[in-house]
Formats: C-alpha cells, structure tokens, sequence
C-alpha cells in the first residue's frame, strides 16, 4: 500500500480520536469563567456537591419545601438566560409549578467578560429589589427587567433599572441609596463562585436537585418537554 | 462532474445509509455536547430503555432553545458534509485499492476536525465548546473572545474543508483508474 493511502484509515482515526478528545475535554474543560484542572465526568459530576445549600436568603419561586429544586445560575444580560426565564415561568405556571412540586431558585452567574458594563450592575439592582420588597418584588423585578433587557450590555440601565424598580412600586430613594452603597457585591461575588465551584461553563447553568438528593447539572437553555423529563427523572431519583 | 460522482454513490442504499447514520451521529453528538455529562450519566444509568433514553432525546430538541440560528446551521452543514464525505470516501475505497489524494484526505480531516472545533451553544460565556476547551486546558480560555466571530471561524472553516474534500473526493470517484508511466 502507498503512503498515501493510509492517509484514509489514519484519518478516520484521528477524525476518532477528534471526537473522543471532545467527549473528554468537555467532560474536564470550562468555560472562560472556569477553573482549568483536569476532571473526569464523575468527578464533574461530584462539583455539583459544591452548590451552596438553598437557605431563607435565596430567591425562590414556587414551594419552598417542593421535593425538586431547580437552582438556576443567570446573567440578566444573558439572551440565554432572557429565553430560559420565559421557559422556566411556563414550567412554573404548568402543573409542575402550581402542585408544588417543583421550586426554581434564582443565583447570580454574571459573566464580566461579556456583559462587563452592566451584569453585576443588574444583579445587585435586583437584591435591592428583595431587600426593599422581599421574595415576590425579587421576581417582579428579574422578570421585568429581562423583558427590557436588550441583553450583551445593550441595555440602557441608567434608564431601565430606575423604571422596573418604579413599576414595580419600590421605594425610588431607597432603591437608589440601595443600588449605590455597594452592600450585595460580595453576595454577587460568592454566588458567582459558587457557580464555577458547581462546574458552570456559562450561563444559564442550572442543578435540578431531587429529592433523595442527587443533583443533575444542565447546562444552557433546554426546551420546556426537556426540562419536563429532567424533574420526571428526578422525582423518580434515577 | 461532481453530480454524476453523487449518483454514482447514493444510489446505492448502502451508501445512503453510512451517510444518514453518520450525519445523525455527528448532529445529534453536537447537540448533546453542552450536556453531555448528564447525557452520558442517563444513558448508563438503572431504569428502563424509556427513561434512560427519554431525557437524551428531549435535549434533541435544545437545537431550537440553546443553539444561535447560525450555530444550527453550522451544525446542521457540518453534520450533513461530514456524512456525506465518508460515504464518498468509502464508496472510492472499495472500488479501488490505490490512488486516493493526499490532498483529499487532509481536506476532510481539516473539515471535521475545523467543523467539530466550532460547535458552540448559544448559552453565555459557553463559546465554541470544544475548542475553549482546549484553550483552557492550556490557560487560554478567553482567547475565542477576542476573535470577531467568538471562534465561528472554526465553523465556516470546517464547511469550506469538507466541501473541498467532497469535490476532490468526486473528481477522484469520477477520473478513470489509469496506470501511469
């Protein structure tokens, strides 16, 4: 056989190996907020045991005793994450939702790196939400401000953030003195590493929390009837 | 000259089929790949066929939810060239022992190899997933950033080399075997 014929099989075989690499790689690799070692897709799996226990702090939509638990980690600057919440509030609003079956808890994962201007901005704009209103002005506010958002630091804060917090009848001062103290950057801060910790590669990255305990990581936006299969699964604990 | 190099091969069924199986393989392997721990973990998991393949299939459906309309066209080209190349290949292998160009052969691998470097999701900060693999594993994470289509380059790059491999791989199927002096 001439040398140029094993060109063929050896093709195949790093078209092979390609392939592999990529199963592996995406196995132990992150994304560009992400940490660089070497894991397997067990031990990928095990960084899920790193996720911060869901405390009376969180912002929870739906049963906070519910048996599953979505904990989603999102960029309000995000596109992704601007679809996933649309997803997320239909799931709410269906049957997995309203039985209180199912709870979706929302942490902060803003990626400075594409959204530097005004993610962390948002994030904290949206505890003062909670500080001021509590847990439902939280939601209002994230589900507002995702509807204006222009998302990629398109979106004009200076001009969205006070109006969402209008609409939403907080107190306009304190929001601002709120917004302005700097007091919930640290809070961004851990929950963004909590998010690498748990083995995010971007946003949104979710863990569905069964209720014998086993965590699923999902990341990316997944189609409701995906998400629908992913508690199912959970539920049963497999 | 490449037309009558498709007919030739895809009218036999058995072609046809190592192309759509492998097309299927590679899109449904790009579609899975931001997921794919958890794939793999259901796959191989305790339960019946349904629930160990139910989840699997549904995250299919993330072609329309986590993937940008240009990242599925990537992946939807990709994976139809990429079928369509080795069943070519295949089809020049068994007709013939000899005479396959160098030239061919490392087109097709650059396409793959460029094409399944550019897959990428939609979700944030994910980029191309395979080649930001890469670059962290080498502490180069960001690097896809800084390009001006986040490493979409990779994509289009791949297209152009399994094209080129598919052309160079017809006119091979359609030149007649001579001996050369």
């Amino acid at each position: 056989m001439k040398t140029g014929n094993l060109l063929i099989p050896l093709a195949v075989i790093v078209a092979g190996i390609i392939i592999a690499g990529t199963v592996y790689f995406r196995a132990k690799g992150n994304g560009d907020v992400l940490v660089s070692q070497t894991k397997t897709t067990t031990e990928k799996l095990e960084e899920l045991e790193n996720m911060n226990p869901i405390t009376g702090d969180d912002h929870i939509l739906g049963n906070p005793n519910a048996p599953i638990k979505i904990v989603e980690y999102s960029d309000f600057e995000c596109p992704a994450c601007k679809l996933f919440q649309n997803i997320m509030t239909r799931v709410m609003m269906s049957d997995y939702g309203k039985s209180g079956k199912v709870a979706w808890v929302y942490r902060h994962m803003p990626i400075d790196l594409l959204h530097p201007l005004n993610a962390r901005k948002e994030a904290v704009a949206s505890e003062c939400a909670a500080e001021l209103g509590g847990n439902d002005a939280f939601w209002k506010f994230a589900n507002r401000l995702f509807e204006l958002s222009l998302s990629n630091d398109d979106t004009d804060i200076k001009i969205v953030i006070p109006q969402v917090a209008r609409e939403i009848g907080l107190d306009e001062t304190k929001f601002a003195l709120c917004f302005e103290s700097g007091k919930y950057d640290a809070h961004i801060q851990e929950d963004l590493d909590n998010a690498n910790a748990t083995g995010g590669t971007g946003t949104p990255w979710s863990i569905v929390i069964a209720p014998n305990g086993k965590k699923y990581p999902l990341s990316g936006t997944q189609p409701e009837f995906a998400i629908k299969q992913l508690i199912d699964r959970a539920s049963k604990g497999i | 000259m490449v037309l009558r190099a498709f007919k030739k091969v895809f009218h036999k069924p058995a072609y046809v089929a190592i192309g759509t199986m492998t097309s299927l393989t590679a899109f449904v392997f790009a579609v899975w790949l931001p997921n794919i721990g958890l794939v793999v973990d259901v796959l191989f998991s305790s339960g019946s066929l349904s629930e160990r393949f139910g989840l699997p299939l549904s995250l299919l459906g993330s072609i329309s939810t986590n993937f940008s309309i240009i990242s599925e066209f990537y992946i939807i080209a990709t994976a139809v060239l990429f079928g369509m190349n080795l069943a070519m290949i295949i089809y020049f292998f068994k007709r013939r022992s000899v005479g396959f160009s160098r030239v061919g052969a490392t087109t097709g691998l650059a396409g793959t190899a460029s094409g399944a470097l550019g897959i990428g999701c939609v979700a944030c900060g994910s980029g191309p997933i395979l080649i930001t693999a890469i670059l962290v594993s080498v502490g180069a994470g960001t690097l896809t950033q800084f390009l001006p289509f986040k490493g979409q380059e990779f994509s289009v790059a791949g297209i152009i080399f399994l094209t080129a491999s598919i052309y160079l791989t017809a006119r091979q199927i359609e030149s007649p075997a001579v001996c050369k002096f």
